[in-house]
């Protein structure tokens, strides 16, 4: 037992830890681009002209509906055979982000949607142009609105960051995989592994709970499940 | 004679929804201090005049000037301009929801007037404490009453230094019970010599304000004239049944 | 272009031969996570206080590990130790069901919770027992409520279940793969894949609307 403790004290923590960082370095960066985007493809979808709206509802439609892992596979085997050359890290990034964006993106749509015209009508009438009326007064409501939804796209990133493993990134699932090779430990590894996982999921969610608690607004419905 | 020139004129407005026309040519002046106040039935037109006066509503045909200028909407900085002097109040308030009282003020002051934060701030106290709600400018919408957000909409408007006020039907989504200070808020803007476009229900109200009442039928102004007269002694058998239907309900809720 | 154009007409059949693995892995897992998730969503509305805290830290144990590394400690950990062979598809289906079972559990839960008390206490003053009312009051109204959820499940494990590509189960991903390899036609291979999966989606969503306006009862508020 002692033994036991020990193996993984010196052998494994080290390397976890370092596993473990080199998530959240993918994570933190795609999670800040996937929103971005997911703000203004939503904003689009809402209010863009239709040549803008269809082009975010195409985005949608295949960043949406590609299963995660081709869309890495795309980026990471697919673009240098058209020239494009991308380390493991940026394709994982990048498919995180345009992936997680479309997924917020849905969150924005219906959050804007559900925004009584009034609120626009009233912005115009003191003057607001149709641009300063969207960034000051909808979209502020509908980030609030989206909150709970963005949070939880937020925690299956989390756990979708394993997949970079899969285009050879070694984050914390790939360097758990090294390991449980190397010593032959799988099912105590994995384990430790997974527990990883579920802590850095559970503390993002409180975490969430916090915010939303924080940013809340009197009347602002939050629902909560 | 420079007197002459209308703040607000109001030519020949037409719009239709679908195949339904709602408004069938409508025109108007107001005059510096004027108050007139549009009185019919609903789905009169009423709320689509004062909508496609601040062209909230696209109009179909007619033209808006004021102080004899023509507002093209096409224009969209001269568009904005004009909705800073014409103020709107809508009959279910508008506050910006995710906004306390203070600051629903402060945003037209900030984002369109381009103030200073403390200038607008300063301002914005100063027109809440006129509606009389100095102790209320922490709130947010979702935690005031049905009247105390009426005022606030009233002094977010106010802050932009309106020539005209528009107001919907501006106390119809009211308990009773708070139409009063609204009434009383209004009755000030009145005081100051403020230039109103008044659309109601509360033809008491209207009586002891304007200085004409328009009644408003399938999209026209059926006819118009002093209180006294649309309401006690009007042309047109349209008006005296609408005004004496009005009169008799008034009668009862009193 | 047209080169990647020739390649995927050659090998469309082949790709599409993975079409019954997925279909069998994503209709697997679903079937699974509906039964246990239906279990679980009545022990965590209904059951006692040790059975609630149960489900509730299996709904967080299966909601909060990621994929890949599920199939990985059932696969290599798990089988190994416990001395069970298993195949790649199998321990496929049933990771992923457990995974859909946490998520469909509280699908139909959020429904349950959502039909009006006076359902229960209806069916009671009739003289059900609880069994029979929630068999044949709360059930039949709660899984109606749980359609628009399944349709939303149903995308995400058919996407998901690219991912048992990782243990070698031929599904169309792993088939894409070994065309694009053999090809070097990747861009193509993947969009197409892509493509395929976005039919499956889109197919499965419209028959689960059908399936919605089909059990539609008139008046039903949603």
């Amino acid at each position: 037992m002692i033994e036991e403790l020990l193996f993984i004290r010196q052998e494994v923590a080290p390397e976890l830890i370092a596993g473990l960082w080199m998530s959240i370095q993918l994570i933190i960066p795609s999670a800040v681009c996937g929103l971005l985007i997911g703000i203004v493809i939503g904003t689009l979808r809402v209010y863009g002209s239709p040549g803008l709206k269809g082009f975010a509802g195409i985005y949608v439609l295949f960043f949406r509906g590609f299963p995660l892992l081709v869309q890495l596979y795309l980026w990471y085997f697919g673009l240098p055979r058209i020239g494009i050359y991308l380390s493991p890290f940026a394709a994982s990034v990048i498919g995180f982000s345009l992936c997680s964006g479309a997924y917020q993106s849905e969150y924005i749509r219906g959050a804007l949607q559900s925004i009584r015209k009034g609120q626009l009508l009233a912005a115009y009438s003191i003057g607001f142009s149709h641009t300063r009326a969207i960034f000051s007064i909808l979209l502020p409501q509908a980030v609030r609105r989206a909150l709970p939804g963005c949070g939880n796209e937020l925690i299956y990133l989390i756990k979708y960051s394993s997949l970079a493993y899969m285009v050879t990134c070694i984050e914390l699932t790939g360097k758990g995989s090294i390991l449980a090779n190397f010593h032959f430990k799988y099912l105590e590894i994995f384990i430790i592994v997974g527990a990883i996982y579920l802590l850095l999921v559970s503390v993002v969610s409180v975490g969430l709970n916090y915010l939303e608690d924080r940013i809340a607004v009197p009347g602002f419905d939050r629902p909560k499940i | 004679m420079a007197e002459k020139v209308p703040v607000l004129s109001v030519q020949d407005v037409h719009k239709q929804f679908g195949d339904t026309p709602v408004l069938n040519g409508v025109s108007l002046d107001l005059f510096r201090g004027d108050i007139k106040v549009v009185i019919g039935p609903s789905g009169g037109g009423k709320s689509t005049l004062l909508h496609c006066i601040n062209f909230l509503v696209k109009m179909d045909a007619g033209n808006i000037y004021l102080n004899d200028t023509r507002i093209d909407q096409s224009r969209k900085r001269e568009l904005y301009a004009y909705r800073q002097k014409v103020g709107m109040i809508f009959q279910d308030f508008n506050l910006f929801d995710h906004l306390d009282a203070l600051h629903n003020v402060m945003i037209g002051l900030v984002q369109v007037r381009k103030l200073p934060r403390s200038e607008a701030r300063q301002r914005a106290e100063a027109e809440l404490e006129r509606v009389g709600l100095k102790d209320h400018m922490a709130k947010y919408p979702a935690e005031l009453s049905g009247g105390q957000k009426q005022r606030v909409s009233i002094a977010r408007a106010l802050a932009m230094e309106p020539e005209v006020m528009l107001l919907d039907e501006p106390t119809s989504a009211l308990d009773p019970e708070l139409i009063g200070e609204v009434h009383e808020v209004i009755r000030a803007m009145a005081a100051l010599g403020m230039t109103m476009l008044l659309v109601t229900h509360e033809i008491g109200f209207a009586s002891t304000l304007a200085k004409e009442i328009y009644f408003m039928d399938g999209g026209r102004i059926l006819e118009q004239g002093p209180p006294q007269k649309i309401l006690f002694d009007a042309e047109q058998a349209r008006t005296r049944e609408f005004c004496s239907k009005i009169g008799r309900l008034n009668e009862n809720s009193d | 272009m047209p080169e990647g154009i020739i390649v995927i007409g050659e090998n469309l059949s082949y790709i599409l031969g993975g079409l019954w693995v997925t279909v069998a892995v994503v209709g697997g897992a679903l079937s699974m996570g509906l039964g246990l998730g239906l279990l679980l969503a009545l022990g965590q509305v209904y059951g006692n206080r040790l059975l609630q805290r149960i489900v509730g830290v299996y709904v967080w144990f299966f909601r909060g590990i990621p994929l890949l590394v599920l199939l990985f400690i059932f696969y290599f950990g798990l089988l190994s130790a416990l001395e069970i062979d298993l195949s790649p598809f199998t321990v496929s289906i049933v990771v992923l069901g457990l995974i859909s079972s946490a998520y469909q559990s509280q699908i139909i839960r959020g429904a349950i919770l959502s039909l009006p008390e006076g359902q229960f206490k209806a069916a009671r003053s009739l003289g059900m027992s609880d069994t029979r009312a929630i068999l044949f009051i709360i059930l039949p109204q709660a899984l109606r409520l749980s359609i628009p959820g399944w349709a939303n499940e149903y995308t995400i494990i058919m996407k998901d279940s690219a991912v048992t590509y990782a243990l070698g189960v031929t599904e169309i991903l792993a088939r894409s793969r070994h065309v694009a390899e053999r090809t070097y036609q990747h861009f193509w291979i993947y969009i197409l894949a892509g493509c395929i999966f976005l039919v499956l989606t889109y197919i499965g969503t419209k028959l689960l609307q059908r399936l919605e306006e089909k059990v539609r009862i008139s008046g039903y508020a949603h």
